[in-house]
């Protein structure tokens, strides 16, 4: 079986002009996306609100996993309690942000509602399901309460308020009504008779994954680009070195768009998946250059545009019989997986169609480019 | 058929037969995991002999199977009174420049007579548990001090509350406090990841939340989350305190009289050395006997902790505990003692660039912990030891006397070391030493965690997730399999025995290892595979494009390989650089993938070059097929 004909001559290079056109569209657009509508920030980067229930009933894991979709929570983590049945720990992204405004509202409401009494600390939760107090003097919970809720305005509503601390100190904190509690409601209403009575705790979670991450991973993705550029100047030319490390970074920055675009959910899974593509893409580019590098040596009398049209050609083979397969196992991924495992298949199925023709038309044509522009001069 | 093809054969027979007897522990540990409540143990399928030479398994991740989830709360409080403290300390000796006893120059190497002569004129108390604290001074209040002073001087985040008379009340500064107890959070979150990143527990996370830590461990023995508990809870905070053997007051001694009846502590005494003047006195301590058949110390070291706490103890000292005895120690006996010790502590474990455990010839090879410390802290330290010549010096891991001994003279170089506390027995020395080693390497805690809730729990993607996972996984295996045995006949037969091998290899290569099985662990496995296949395709197309121009299949075989090489070799390097990159730079998650994908790289460029020619130099040499069908 013989999917190109041996002797197949494609003249890629014809087509380079629109084809570098559209994809630098993509990238671009892609770029684009990141301001706007920008990253769909998971858990993982963005924290958000867990609480922990007990359903009175019998309920798996996937049918909790679906009320929670179906309430406007996808990609929410559903994690059972060990040794306790039908007990289990849910997080949802989302988080009962309060307003900078808001805050100084209720600051200032809190201020005149306490009279006499001063306000040392004033400090709203990160998740904006807790405001701590620490006063001058005792006050009444009521009072709390009623100053936080406003006229019914704030648009907060307070579970509880309560005192803690020293007599000596007067500290308060007052939970309050938000994404946990509705959560909770919701459930309540999908699963009726098996649904949890109470939650057993509401609480804000912050990022697994903060700048700390960010920044190794930025660090080490130019780290990767230089070490990989000093050996592909090495072993190959200086001419191959950007066009492999410029395809690279189209291939992330496009997957991260379409990533984006489609408003899937960006998590430490995802960020595995952009590093396959990484490994993918290095790989894909520097079988191409080095069919090129090859047929240097042999046809002496080409010009570089030919060289890369018919090594392009003689690797078309292979290029479509690694990508197809590859692709086949990620399109089973996708099928049978859930969730998390369809977000990541995605990623690589995008990202290696986009892997395999930017070897072809952004890191070859990049180097013919950079051949033509800096050594064809010197020659 | 040639000698050097046999031996290449049995060479890949060997290592794929070691590679499925290194993975028979874990299909074990596997069917365990799997069985049903009630249902008996499977037999294992693995002989005794293999489990006894291949120790390592795969483990599951978190998010694929569960594990221990830990929370601590971080005693922020108690992060600010010792912030408060540090404050009032330099407040003392920032106020003995104020009042002209030494110059601006010595106000941190000031010596014990000089802060004697600043105590004369003032004193500086910290208030219980608040926040405040107040300056008295025995004259009148100085016009310097004021609140551009306090600025000047790096004391911004107080405040002057209040002054009356020679009395000033300072408070520190609520906006401050917020930035406090943030700094402790984000430190013991640090803290706790350094810990535990030394221990090598991958994919363990560490989050904050609030004043809290929570901590993930995936699926481990009991033994291992006992040892995460001890070394994440641990605050490490390691001080070196000169002991006050010059008691001329007799604090200690003076409590002789008044010990609680019945209280199972009673006073000893020991001859010490108390300075170069004075190589001979006497001191008192107090003991508490550890009682016989009591389990672990802590009533004994309970009861001594308890009294201390009712002692008004004079200011500047402190009554620190030890715990002695044991055959190491001359006491027979094991229980706890106290040592009094000045409360200032010059050299601080912030001062500790490196810790590594060694051991003492002459002491029976007894480990003890080597302590290197950084520049600042090996001039504190030589500067301590100088200062102390012929004392005792106690060393004080939280709050606990680890050991005193003697100084004999000045201590340069900046290396120290602990000797561990008498009555442990070989192995418990060496895991004590090596827990040590950890927490000190990672840093004190800023302040104490509180464990406040602790769960074990199943897979954040659910058992159905996972299923469903692993079967989208083979059936894309599968049908890459077929795929190239379809396209590529006798060489993708060739190329599917060598997929197959290769995530074996893996496989094994990671049981070996210890290695923890996670999405991102699973990803790399994928793009292993993808590059296997890879590897591979190039060799077959090369072989391909030499029988098209008319080679016998052996040269074809030859030449096939040796075009392949630079294109399968420079492809997978590349990607391995990558790979290095990753392990260096990166953390958690991202770590873990880097290590499978380098184990990866390196099997497939096992199976691609080396194998997959052994098995088809077999077929054209061994079997001297006379038409090699690679489709």
């Amino acid at each position: 079986m013989e999917l190109i004909k041996p002797d197949t001559y494609i003249d890629f290079m014809r087509y380079r002009l629109p084809v570098i056109g559209v994809s630098v569209s993509i990238a671009l657009l892609s770029v684009g996306s990141l301001f706007w509508p920008g990253a769909n920030l998971g858990l993982d980067f963005a924290g958000g609100t867990e609480l922990e229930v007990a359903f009175t009933g019998d309920v798996s894991t996937t049918e909790v996993r679906e009320a929670l979709t179906n309430s406007g929570h996808p990609g929410a983590d559903v994690v059972t309690v060990e040794g306790q049945a039908n007990r289990y720990i849910l997080r949802v992204r989302e988080t009962s942000a309060i307003t900078p405004e808001l805050q100084e509202t209720i600051g200032s409401r809190l201020r005149s509602a306490l009279g006499d009494v001063e306000v040392l600390q004033y400090k709203v939760s990160p998740g904006g399901d807790k405001i701590s107090l620490r006063l001058s003097g005792p006050a009444d919970t009521q009072v709390i309460r009623g100053a936080i809720e406003g006229e019914g305005d704030n648009g907060v509503q307070v579970r509880e308020v309560t005192r803690f601390g020293g007599t000596a100190e007067h500290r308060f904190e007052a939970s309050l009504v938000g994404v946990g509690d509705a959560v909770f409601q919701d459930l309540q209403t999908a699963f009726a008779d098996r649904a949890p009575e109470s939650a057993l705790r509401i609480e804000w979670v912050g990022p697994k994954a903060g700048e700390q991450l960010r920044d190794a991973a930025i660090q080490s993705l130019l780290y990767a680009i230089a070490f990989i550029m000093v050996y592909i100047a090495f072993r190959f030319d200086l001419r191959f070195a950007p066009g492999a490390v410029l395809a690279m970074l189209h291939d992330v920055m496009i997957t991260v768009g379409i990533y984006v675009l489609v408003q899937k959910e960006m998590n430490l899974t995802t960020i595995a998946a952009l590093l396959t593509i990484l490994g993918y893409s290095i790989n894909d580019t520097i079988v191409v250059f080095d069919r090129i590098r090859e047929n240097l040596g042999r046809h002496k009398d080409k010009s570089l545009r030919e060289l890369i049209n018919i090594s392009t050609s003689q690797v078309l083979s292979r290029t479509i019989m690694t990508s197809g397969t590859t692709l086949v196992s990620v399109v089973a991924f996708f099928i049978y997986g859930t969730s998390v495992i369809q977000d990541i298949s995605f990623a690589l199925f995008v990202g290696i169609l986009v892997g395999t023709y930017s070897s072809i038309y952004i890191a070859s044509p990049m180097t013919e480019w950079i051949d033509r522009r800096f050594f064809a001069k010197a020659a | 058929m040639d000698r050097g093809l046999y031996l290449r054969f049995a060479t890949v027979v060997g290592i794929a037969l070691l590679a499925v007897l290194q993975l028979l522990p874990t299909v074990d540990a596997w069917r365990l995991s799997q069985r049903v409540e009630g249902e008996p143990e499977p037999e294992p399928i693995t002989p005794a002999i293999v489990s006894e030479w291949f120790t390592g398994r795969i483990s599951p991740g978190l998010d694929i199977r569960g594990g221990l989830r830990l929370q601590y709360e971080v005693e922020v409080e108690e992060y600010i009174r010792d912030r408060r403290d540090t404050l009032s300390e330099q407040l003392v000796r920032k106020l003995g420049v104020l009042l002209e006893i030494y110059g601006e120059n010595d106000a941190d190497t000031a010596t014990r007579a000089q802060l004697d002569a600043v105590a004369e004129r003032v004193q500086v108390a910290t208030l219980g548990d608040g926040l405040r604290a107040t300056v008295t001074f025995t004259g009148s209040v100085p016009e310097a001090f004021d609140r551009d002073w306090l600025r000047d001087e790096g004391f911004g985040e107080l405040r002057i509350v209040s002054t009356s008379g020679n009395v000033v009340m300072l408070e520190m500064r609520e906006d401050n406090l917020d930035a406090l107890r943030t700094t402790a959070v984000q430190q013991a979150q640090h803290t706790v990841e350094e810990r535990i990143n030394t221990l090598g527990i991958a994919e363990t996370t560490v989050m904050a939340r609030d004043m809290d830590i929570i901590v993930e461990v995936p699926g481990a023995t009991e033994e291992q989350f006992e040892r995460i508990r001890s070394i994440i809870s641990r605050t490490a905070r390691l001080e070196f305190k000169v002991l006050d053997d010059d008691d001329e007051a007799g604090f200690v001694a003076g409590l002789g009289a008044n010990l609680p009846e019945g209280g199972g502590i009673s006073m000893m005494m020991e001859t010490s050395s108390a300075g170069e003047e004075r190589p001979n006195v006497s001191v008192s301590y107090l003991y508490a006997p550890m009682r016989d058949g009591e389990e672990s110390s802590t009533p004994a070291y309970q009861r001594l902790h308890d009294y201390v706490r009712t002692l008004d103890i004079p200011t500047g000292h402190e009554l620190l505990l030890s715990e002695v005895g044991g055959p190491q120690d001359r006491i027979q006996n094991r229980g706890w003692r106290s040592y009094y010790v000045f409360s200032s502590a010059n050299v601080t474990g912030e001062d500790v660039s490196d810790a590594g455990v060694a051991f003492d010839p002459t002491q029976g090879n007894a480990p003890y912990v080597s302590l290197r410390f950084n520049t600042r802290g090996a001039d504190r330290f030589e500067e301590l030891t100088g200062r102390n010549v012929k004392r005792r010096m106690a060393i004080v891991l939280d709050d606990k006397v680890f050991s005193a001994p003697v100084i004999n003279q000045r201590i340069g170089g900046g290396n120290a070391q602990i000797t561990l506390g008498g009555g442990m027995g070989g192995q418990e020395a060496i895991a004590e030493a090596n827990d040590l080693v950890v927490v000190l390497k990672a840093g004190a805690l800023p302040a104490p965690l509180r464990p406040s809730n602790e769960q074990l729990i199943g897979p954040t993607l659910g058992h159905d997730s996972v299923e469903k996972g692993a079967m989208g996984a083979l059936i894309g295996i599968g049908l890459v399999l077929i795929l190239m045995a379809l396209y590529y006949q006798v060489a993708g037969l060739v190329a599917d025995v060598m997929v197959v091998l290769n995530v074996l290899l893996l496989l094994a290569l990671m049981a070996a290892l210890g290695a923890t099985l996670t999405l991102p662990g699973i990803a790399a496995i994928a793009l292993t595979v993808g590059m296997a296949v890879d590897a591979n395709v190039l060799i077959t197309e090369r072989i391909r494009e030499e029988l098209r121009l008319g080679k016998s299949p052996r040269s074809a075989v030859d030449q096939g390989f040796a075009r392949a090489f630079s294109s399968v070799f420079d492809s997978q390097i590349t990607t391995f650089i990558a790979g290095i990159v990753l392990f260096q730079f990166g953390t958690g998650p991202i770590k873990g993938f880097a290590v499978m994908l380098m184990i990866g790289i390196a099997t497939s460029l096992f199976t691609g070059i080396f194998c997959s020619r052994v098995m088809l130099d077999w077929i054209v040499r061994g079997l001297k097929v006379e038409r090699l069908r690679v489709g």
